[in-house]
């Protein structure tokens, strides 16, 4: 392995995700965007201590998936402003490890907001998962990692369509089907004490295939 | 391109003759003895299933084709195969959820099929919509071939996914274990199978002389767009 490709994937995801902390506006608007799903939530089921325990993994899941969707549709936006994209696919390195960047810079800013909004939910709901936190973030890690590495790609196929966010979430929502039934379930395991090691393998495998596809794909899909 | 303008109608007339044969069988099937006569529905569900998913494999081929090779056939049978995979789906759904209704007594139930069945006709959506979405042709078609193969990935995981959390997580839901066909069954099954095969030849047949028209026409219209 190049070392040097591994520090453009390094400077790709740094410039994404300083750009964002200096600007405050993907990260800020995915926080509160899954706040208000919280708070919608909370006014649709109106859950008891009891029933929270039961939803809470589903809550987190469906809550995460829809707020990586906010990010992912802003993911190549800086580069479409500034016809930045054409300038980085100019550059003399393949075109996986520019995918591998972004995917990464996606990666931070989503994992970041994920594990806001477990402990969000968590103090929210009433729900005392606390002393599985650790194991409820590397499965929330698992599943942000397969839906940010397909969704970077979803999201450099539909560049520059119109109503692109929805488009992405008709194409992004039924692939990511696998990582949301294992994450709930893994979740649920972790929450009550269950086994949860076939999920887990569920979310590896699909992750290695698809990181590994997708770097492929995207030169595919840049290539002239 | 030439040869399917000329098998195109002689298909038709084979399917629709095919088709008639195969209803002639399906009314003269004995009833069967705990789902009575809704047992017929099966035969039109379970051929239909068969060419949603066949078709999808066409469009498999026909993506990777175009990957490869580039050239503008292989995309058009593409765009074609997902609208004629997603018609037969869609009678797939329907058909099953009218024989769900005496049998298990309701419309939907979450089984694993149904739900990887759900999923397949979104994708089938979802290519359409990208298509529409990307005004460069040469941009959808490579979109909708990419997006396509990762959907061919994707399936059996949804597939197999699902099934998991139906069997690991509830009781096995109803209509596991497939239940046991014999003699007549079989047989119209069998020629049920053949008439959909035909048909769904016949409508891709169609459906990519139709694509190629509608293209020429969009062409036309850029051209004398164009030149004033």
């Amino acid at each position: 392995m190049d070392f040097r490709l591994l520090k453009v994937v390094y400077s790709i995801a740094w410039k994404d995700v300083v750009g964002d902390f200096r600007r405050r506006d993907t990260l800020s608007s995915m926080v509160f965007f899954s706040i208000s799903v919280l708070v919608t939530f909370q006014i649709g089921f109106d859950p008891d201590r009891q029933l929270a325990v039961q939803l809470m993994p589903g809550l987190l899941w469906v809550t995460a998936l829809f707020t990586s969707l906010v990010g992912l549709g802003r993911a190549f936006q800086d580069e479409e402003e500034d016809g930045g994209i054409e300038t980085m696919i100019l550059s003399p390195v393949p075109r996986g490890v520019l995918f591998l960047g972004k995917w990464l810079g996606n990666l931070f800013l989503t994992l970041v907001v994920n594990i806001i909004l477990l402990i969000l939910t968590m103090v929210l709901f009433n729900v005392d998962g606390w002393s599985h936190i650790f194991v409820i973030i590397a499965i929330l890690a698992l599943g942000t990692m397969g839906v940010t590495g397909l969704g970077v790609l979803l999201a450099a196929l539909t560049q520059g369509t119109r109503s692109r966010e929805t488009l992405l979430a008709l194409l992004l929502l039924p692939l990511v089907v696998p990582l949301l039934i294992a994450g709930v379930q893994a979740t649920a395991g972790a929450l009550t004490g269950g086994d949860i090691s076939p999920w887990i393998r569920l979310m590896v495998v699909f992750d290695v295939i698809y990181l590994t596809l997708a770097p492929w794909a995207f030169g595919w899909l840049v290539e002239e | 391109m030439k040869i399917l303008e000329k098998i195109c109608s002689p298909l038709g007339w084979l399917s629709l003759g095919l088709l008639g044969y195969g209803i002639w069988h399906v009314l003269n099937t004995p009833a069967d003895f705990q789902q009575g006569n809704s047992v017929a529905i099966l035969f039109v569900h379970v051929s239909a299933a068969k060419m949603a998913l066949f078709f999808y494999l066409v469009l498999v081929a026909a993506s990777i084709r175009y990957l490869w090779k580039k050239g503008d056939t292989a995309d058009t049978i593409a765009e074609a195969s997902v609208h004629v995979g997603a018609a037969f789906s869609v009678v797939t759904l329907a058909t099953g959820s009218i024989w769900g209704k005496p049998m298990w007594g309701t419309w939907w139930a979450w089984d694993a099929r149904l739900t990887s069945m759900l999923m397949l006709l979104i994708i089938y959506v979802g290519l359409i919509a990208l298509r529409g979405a990307l005004e460069d042709r040469q941009r959808g078609a490579k979109a909708a071939a990419i997006f396509a193969l990762i959907g061919a990935v994707d399936l059996p995981l949804i597939h197999f996914s699902v099934v998991w959390w139906r069997t690991l997580h509830q009781p096995a839901s109803l209509g596991n274990g497939a239940p046991k066909l014999v003699g007549p069954m079989l047989t119209t099954l069998a020629v049920m199978g053949v008439a959909f095969t035909v048909l769904g030849t016949y409508m891709l047949v169609l459906k990519t002389l139709e694509v190629r028209e509608q293209r020429r026409l969009h062409d036309k219209e850029e051209e004398h767009f164009h030149n004033g």
